[in-house]
């Protein structure tokens, strides 16, 4: 710890590293915090730096992908602040169904896939907006424990959340 | 009697204590009814991830532009500023106690008032919809059930010790308006007669209100209050000094 704070080109290296490993993961739990693109892409970026003055400082290195995902969920927080004040209502940022996406025409089957999946993000949009950055994060490896850490909520909580979203996605899905 | 939907949940997700993994992977192995359930939330899992990453995944624009860019600024950042230093333990000693002067001024003797050090205490907010808000009844919000723990961290960050008794920790951003329960959000507020916790929490009361008249969006709510609470006061009672009760 203290070597890489002595030899700040090892730790951009390092941080280049996770930045490698977390970049999408962090990008699409921002994504699905309805952060457009460009937004989502700075946030990243003052996250890995963020984390870069932090090791520098010595500070503690446990759990460094929950440390990434709190200060993404925070700094998303305060984009949407800023967003919101830009606009009138949230709702006029793009919601991941507005999103254009591109169905190639396939055999039947795929196309039932298709809509299967389509089926489930309705249902994932609907959810209450705890329950998605649950299962957002949930779905980008982290456990209970660090998805309670990082929206502030207990590892009750974060269960609940998560079995109550996975009834209605089993329910919509038809299984 | 079968297994909790939450069992089957946490047992798929490896989240469950060693005993009750092991009572319910027995049950698991009796009982065909409780496994298709397994396999029917695993192939939802499934199905969720593909659609997931299907949706979001065309959405990331690629990866070497934004590397160069944070090495460029990692690189800018090693130049400007310097790393902790590391004292000596006398000067260590030294620095903490003018801190703890210096942080006790900070959040109890400001001339305009007590407020919390932006650095330590910025305001953090939980995701939280106006209905959401609206649907809480405007309750006081208890400070009381804020951990024992929690204080003494709140206290240390502050430098506070020994006089613990003067301060109440408060959040910053009431849990009304969507306030979190983190560190961030708490802040050792100083007993005092003109600006203290009362006053406070009428201007929470207030802005609550307001929220719910559709008078002041709940995001402008939480940055007022979070930014500077005391000239938040002053903004919406129209006044220079705190009301009479």
């Amino acid at each position: 710890m203290a070597d890489a704070a002595r030899y700040p080109s090892k730790l951009e290296e390092e941080v280049v590293a996770l930045f490698g490993q977390l970049r999408v993961p962090v990008l699409r739990y921002l994504f699905s915090l309805r952060i457009p693109v460009p937004d989502a892409e700075e946030i990243a970026q003052e996250v890995f730096l963020a984390l870069f003055q932090h090791l520098r400082q010595g500070k503690p290195r446990t759990n460094l992908q929950g440390w990434v995902f709190r200060v993404a969920h925070n700094l998303a927080l305060k984009q949407r602040i800023r967003i919101r004040r830009h606009s009138e209502h949230f709702s006029n940022l793009p919601s991941l169904s507005e999103i254009p996406g591109e169905i190639a025409p396939g055999p039947e089957e795929k196309m039932e896939a298709i809509e299967l999946q389509q089926s489930l993000l309705a249902v994932v949009r609907a959810l209450p907006e705890q329950d998605q950055c649950c299962l957002s994060l949930r779905a980008e490896g982290l456990r209970y424990r660090e998805i309670a850490g990082v929206l502030g909520i207990s590892l009750g909580s974060v269960a609940n959340s998560l079995e109550r979203s996975l009834a209605r996605l089993t329910r919509a899905g038809g299984y | 009697m079968h297994l909790s939907d939450q069992d089957l949940l946490m047992a798929v997700d490896g989240e469950l204590s060693p005993r009750r993994k092991l009572e319910v992977s027995a049950h698991l192995d009796a009982c065909w009814s409780c496994r298709e359930r397994m396999h029917s939330l695993e192939n939802t899992i499934g199905e969720f991830v593909r659609a997931r990453n299907r949706e979001l995944n065309k959405e990331v624009p690629s990866a070497p532009g934004p590397q160069a860019l944070l090495r460029a600024r990692m690189a800018e950042a090693s130049q400007t500023t310097a790393p902790r230093f590391r004292f000596a333990p006398a000067a260590g000693i030294f620095a903490c106690v003018l801190a703890a002067v210096v942080l006790f001024f900070a959040t109890s003797a400001s001339a305009d008032g007590p407020k919390p050090r932006a650095g330590l205490t910025p305001g953090e907010t939980l995701p939280i919809t106006v209905d959401e808000v609206c649907s809480r009844p405007d309750a006081e919000v208890v400070t009381a059930n804020i951990p024992e723990e929690t204080r003494r961290k709140v206290f240390s960050e502050y430098g506070i010790r020994g006089r613990a008794n003067n301060f109440e920790v408060d959040y910053l951003i009431t849990p009304d308006l969507g306030g979190a329960p983190t560190l961030r959000n708490l802040w050792p507020q100083p007993y005092g007669p003109h600006w203290n916790a009362h006053v406070k929490d009428r201007l929470e009361q207030r802005l609550h209100q307001l929220v719910c008249d559709g008078k002041v969006d709940l995001p402008t709510a939480q940055h007022d209050i979070a930014t500077d609470w005391i000239g938040a006061y002053k903004k919406y009672f129209h006044t220079d000094k705190p009301l009479a009760e």
